[in-house]
């Protein structure tokens, strides 16, 4: 009788993450129109709606309105956070599609534990949500040289690029939740945006979250609207204007992110591959 | 060890439906295995408690002495396994897919780079590695997903209906590939098909499955010699009665050693000797049956499962459409 040799899994298991993690970049890459969508996208922002409603909104007292930053420098936030909202949402969704596809049994069965894969695959959304941010960020500073966008200090730069960083996995665990949830592809992306602009719009990203407080249920909406705080904090970190204390949405993100990466993991781990 | 696969009555069901019934088999190192039988007969879900896909309802299933229900990451290490349906990244290129599957299982770089070469080689995909799948025909990206079975050095391979959508070429290419993949290997195969020549070509041992359960399991020559040494099927003119009164007629003749009757032909299991057919034809004339149909031939594994279930694998397929196609003579 042959003695076995029962191997335990390593608790970090770098080479499948780092699998999981090429072949997120290597689809990227192999998607021209995605490479596109994303260098667009900050530009169609920053340029189309940034720009033209600078006008609207000149400088002067009017800025008190938005925390004594002009227009163009209010949305800067606004612009990245709606980055992480998608991409990070659309990288838990999209586990769904490698199910659709076949290819989640592929990862299933390797002898890989199933938070490695999700791991792997959520650090390559967010390199890709990350260069997204880093372009946004270079094209506003150009732009705001101009129209009045400037970064406080390193310091700041780099608190916000962590606090978009634990954003993001906060919406990567929403995505993969609400993937789990719905197990259904058919109309699937429709609902997703559904969820998604809601949020975007209800989350002071564009707008001042004082200016809408006449509105009743609007305006309350958007204190539960997690994103809301997202959003706030990289305001607060890049140009110091938040609105609420930044305690608070880190405490908020940080829960936020913990619940659902949880419940996501969960789901995920119990997800049938068949 | 000997046995690769051990199996004791395993056991699959999908609420009130049993999909695969208390079977049991086993399964030597270095065999080609295969599951043979209709669509719904049970052989996927078979496959899939094998490869820790899903839970057995009961029973247990061993893969090199490791139990599939318990000791599923064990049993991972040790086989390769291709899907009925894709399962790769289209995106990727047929290189990057593997690559992506052998660092999966922790091949070190130039491990991987050499097993890469070898499998190439092996299912003829030298020149398309680089192409990205979703640009290449279905065969092709078919191979690479056999080619990807066979990267990490698995004890055993499973094949889920390897050659599904194939033409006749690339079946009998796919054939001679995983023969060979086989020999220098030194691997166990264990495939499902309801393609009855693949079991017959293929295979060493072959199990018959049908309505969840094994009804045989030998050898393809040992089960072809279980049905008889000629077989004459015939088909005749008028029903009911008079096909009744026929069947008890032909047991007269000594050279008939057992007459089995199905929906619409009656089959003769023959003793080998000349002129059957003509000897057949002239004893219906001189009782006044008409026969409308008759072919003699050597049993094949199609005859095996009419023999053992009472139908044909086609009639099997189209469960419930009441319809039999003719037999073709020589059909693959
Ligand atoms: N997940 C499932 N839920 C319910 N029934 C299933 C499931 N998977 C397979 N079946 C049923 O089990 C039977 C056997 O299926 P399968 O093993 O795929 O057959 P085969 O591979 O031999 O064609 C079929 O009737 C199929 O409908
Ligand atoms: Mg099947």
């Amino acid at each position: 009788m042959e003695t076995k040799t029962v191997k335990q899994k390593p608790l970090f298991e770098g080479e499948p993450i780092y699998s999981m993690w090429l072949r997120e970049l290597l689809r990227f890459i192999a998607m021209p129109s995605r490479i596109l969508a994303t260098f667009a996208s900050p530009f169609t922002w920053l340029v189309l709606l940034g720009v033209p409603l600078s006008q609207v909104f000149p400088t002067g007292d009017i800025q008190s309105m938005f925390g004594g930053l002009t227009f163009f420098a209010f949305i800067v936030p606004g612009v990245l956070s709606m980055g992480l909202l998608f991409g990070g949402t659309n990288s838990g969704v999209t586990v769904l599609w490698d199910k659709e596809f076949g290819f989640l049994k592929e990862v299933m069965v390797a002898p890989v534990r199933r938070t490695s894969l999700m791991i792997g695959r959520s650090l390559g959304a967010l390199t890709i949500a990350l260069i997204q941010a880093v372009v946004t960020i270079a094209v506003a500073l150009v732009l705001g040289i101009w129209l009045g966008f400037r970064i406080i200090s390193i310091a700041g730069f780099i608190l916000a690029v962590c606090f978009m960083i634990i954003t993001f996995f906060a919406f990567v665990g929403f995505g993969l939740t609400l993937g789990a949830m719905i197990e259904e592809t058919e109309g699937f992306m429709t609902i997703i945006r559904m969820i998604e602009f809601p949020m975007f719009f209800l989350s002071g990203a564009l707008l001042p979250l004082n200016m809408i407080e006449g509105i009743p249920v609007l305006y309350q909406l958007q204190f539960i609207n997690p994103l809301t705080y997202g959003v706030d904090g990289i305001r607060g970190f890049l140009t110091g204007a938040n609105f609420l204390p930044l305690w608070l949405d880190i405490t908020v993100i940080v829960a936020f992110a913990l619940l659902f990466l949880f419940l996501g993991a969960y789901k995920f781990s119990r997800m049938e591959v068949d | 060890m000997d046995d690769v696969i051990e199996v004791h009555q395993l056991t699959k069901k999908f609420g009130d439906f049993t999909a695969v019934d208390h079977i049991d088999f086993t399964v030597r190192r270095g065999e080609i295995f295969g599951f043979v039988g209709p669509n719904g007969a049970g052989k996927s879900t078979t496959i899939k408690m094998l490869t820790t896909m899903l839970h057995p309802t009961s029973g247990s299933a061993r893969i090199c002495g490791y139990d599939v229900a318990k000791e599923s990451d064990e049993v991972r290490r040790h086989i390769g396994i291709v899907f009925q349906d894709r399962s790769s990244d289209d995106y990727l290129t047929g290189r990057q897919n593997l690559d992506f599957h052998a660092r999966m299982y922790g091949m070190s770089k130039s491990d991987r780079e050499e097993k890469m070469e070898e499998v190439l080689d092996l299912l003829e995909l030298k020149g398309k590695e680089n192409i990205r799948l979703r640009i290449l025909p279905e065969g092709v990206r078919r191979r690479f997903e056999v080619a990807r079975g066979f990267m990490t050095r698995p004890d055993v391979v499973f094949l889920d209906e390897p050659t599904i959508g194939f033409d006749i070429k690339a079946r009998m290419d796919l054939w001679n590939q995983i023969k060979t993949a086989r020999e220098k290997e030194g691997v166990t195969v264990s495939l499902t098909t309801h393609f009855i020549e693949e079991a017959n070509y293929l295979c060493d041992r072959v199990a018959i499955i049908d309505k969840a359960r094994i009804v045989a399991l030998d050898t393809p020559r040992n089960l072809k010699e279980a049905v008889g040494t000629d077989l004459i099927s015939v088909q005749i003119a008028e029903g009911g009665e008079r096909r009744a009164a026929f069947i008890e007629k032909v047991k007269e003749l000594d050279w008939v050693k057992r007459v089995e009757e199905y929906s619409n032909s009656i089959l003769l299991n023959a003793e080998s000797g000349e002129g059957r057919v003509a000897d057949l034809i002239d004893f219906a004339d001189a009782h006044g049956f008409v026969i409308t149909s008759i072919d003699e031939h050597e049993p094949s594994l199609e005859d095996v499962f009419l023999h053992f279930t009472g139908r044909t694998i086609r009639e099997a397929e189209g469960e419930g459409t009441g319809m039999r196609p003719g037999r073709i003579v020589g059909e693959m």
